[in-house]
């Protein structure tokens, strides 16, 4: 069996994931994807059985993942899967139609209609970018006028997509900390609380967020499970809240990070990753 | 292996162990390269990407 670990910047997880390849006696090469030429539609380098797609830029995945799919091998995750966890808006989507708890969401394509959605939604709420990552852009919207100022902005942004079209979601009222479970299949690999740093309220890692181990309880599981069933599987990074009305779940990421869940778990995480990883190619 | 940061002309030591592709940064400005080539005990880094409005997980 050969695995491929495409990357565009070598982090802690991809060296991570060849190692515990090699200590598993799995054939995994780290491929930089910044190098590779394809002739569409078939003739590609010699890439292995399975590909596990790492690549830290959504674009840059998200098109190789298609070539690769057309080409006719195996990625992991697929291209729909990478799709449904790269838009902020078809994530929760899937989560909604598979009924997973998730926060109150509304789509407005104009700066009038995000202004008469967020009457709807109430104040504060959370305005987020359609894609992106690390609380990026993430803001709670207290009042009309912040919301009309980072209209404002928005507008002079040259991304068509965030320039002129708005996702707004329910502020939840939770603990300073969110819940990140990294999935693989059917495997909770690790569950950990991100505690969010002093002054901040964004709890992503890449924010100072530091990660504690906990055990999550049957309900959560079974949720962590449905939402990364919604979104169609593979090797995922469920995020979720716990506010008194019962656990909510707000994100699923495509490309997981987990050096920071590593940190505070005993579980060796790219082993388990690798594992499965291993299932998929003999598949 | 030692190497020399573009940026500043400072002196950057990129570790034995690294491999194709792995991220160093000068210390003395903060650079950050890519390792591009490693030959004979030499290596070839180039300019890293800059972070991208893309980038996540």
């Amino acid at each position: 069996m050969k695995v491929s670990i495409t990357f565009d910047r070598l982090r802690w997880e991809e060296k991570a994931l060849s190692e515990a390849a090699e200590a598993a006696g799995v054939e995994a090469t780290l491929v930089d994807s910044k190098g590779l030429i394809f002739e569409v539609p078939k003739k590609h380098p010699d890439l292995g059985d399975v590909v596990l797609q790492r690549c830290i830029s959504h674009y840059r995945s998200s098109i190789l993942t298609l070539m690769l799919e057309g080409a006719g091998l195996k990625v992991i995750n697929s291209h729909d899967v990478a799709e449904r966890c790269s838009n902020k808006l078809a994530t929760s989507i899937a989560l909604a139609n598979a009924k997973v708890p998730t926060p109150r969401t509304f789509l407005a394509l104009t700066s009038e209609a995000a202004e008469e959605a967020a009457d709807k939604l109430g104040y504060p709420f959370v305005l987020k970018p359609f894609t992106g990552s690390w609380g990026r852009m993430v803001t709670v919207v207290r009042d009309r006028s912040t919301l009309q100022s980072l209209i404002e902005y928005k507008e002079e942004l040259a991304n068509p997509q965030e320039q002129h079209m708005y996702y707004l979601q329910e502020f939840i009222r939770r603990p300073p900390r969110d819940i990140r479970a990294i999935v693989a299949g059917d495997n909770i690999v690790a569950c950990v609380y991100r505690i969010a740093p002093p002054g901040e309220w964004r709890t992503n890692v890449a924010r100072g967020a530091v990660s504690k181990a906990f055990k999550p309880d049957t309900e959560l599981k079974e949720i962590i499970l449905k939402a990364a069933e919604a979104v169609g599987g593979g090797i995922l990074g469920v995020d979720a809240m716990e506010p008194e009305s019962g656990y909510l779940v707000h994100e699923v990421n495509n490309t997981v990070e987990f050096k920071g869940a590593q940190s505070a778990v005993d579980t060796d995480i790219p082993a388990q990753l690798i594992k499965y990883v291993s299932q998929v190619a003999r598949r | 292996m030692n190497t020399s940061c573009t940026e500043c002309g400072a002196t950057l030591a990129v570790p034995n162990d690294a491999i194709v592709g792995e991220l160093v940064s000068c210390k003395d400005c903060s650079q950050e390269y890519e390792v591009a080539e490693i030959s004979n005990g030499s290596v070839l880094l180039k300019p890293a990407e800059q972070v991208g409005e893309d980038w996540g997980e």
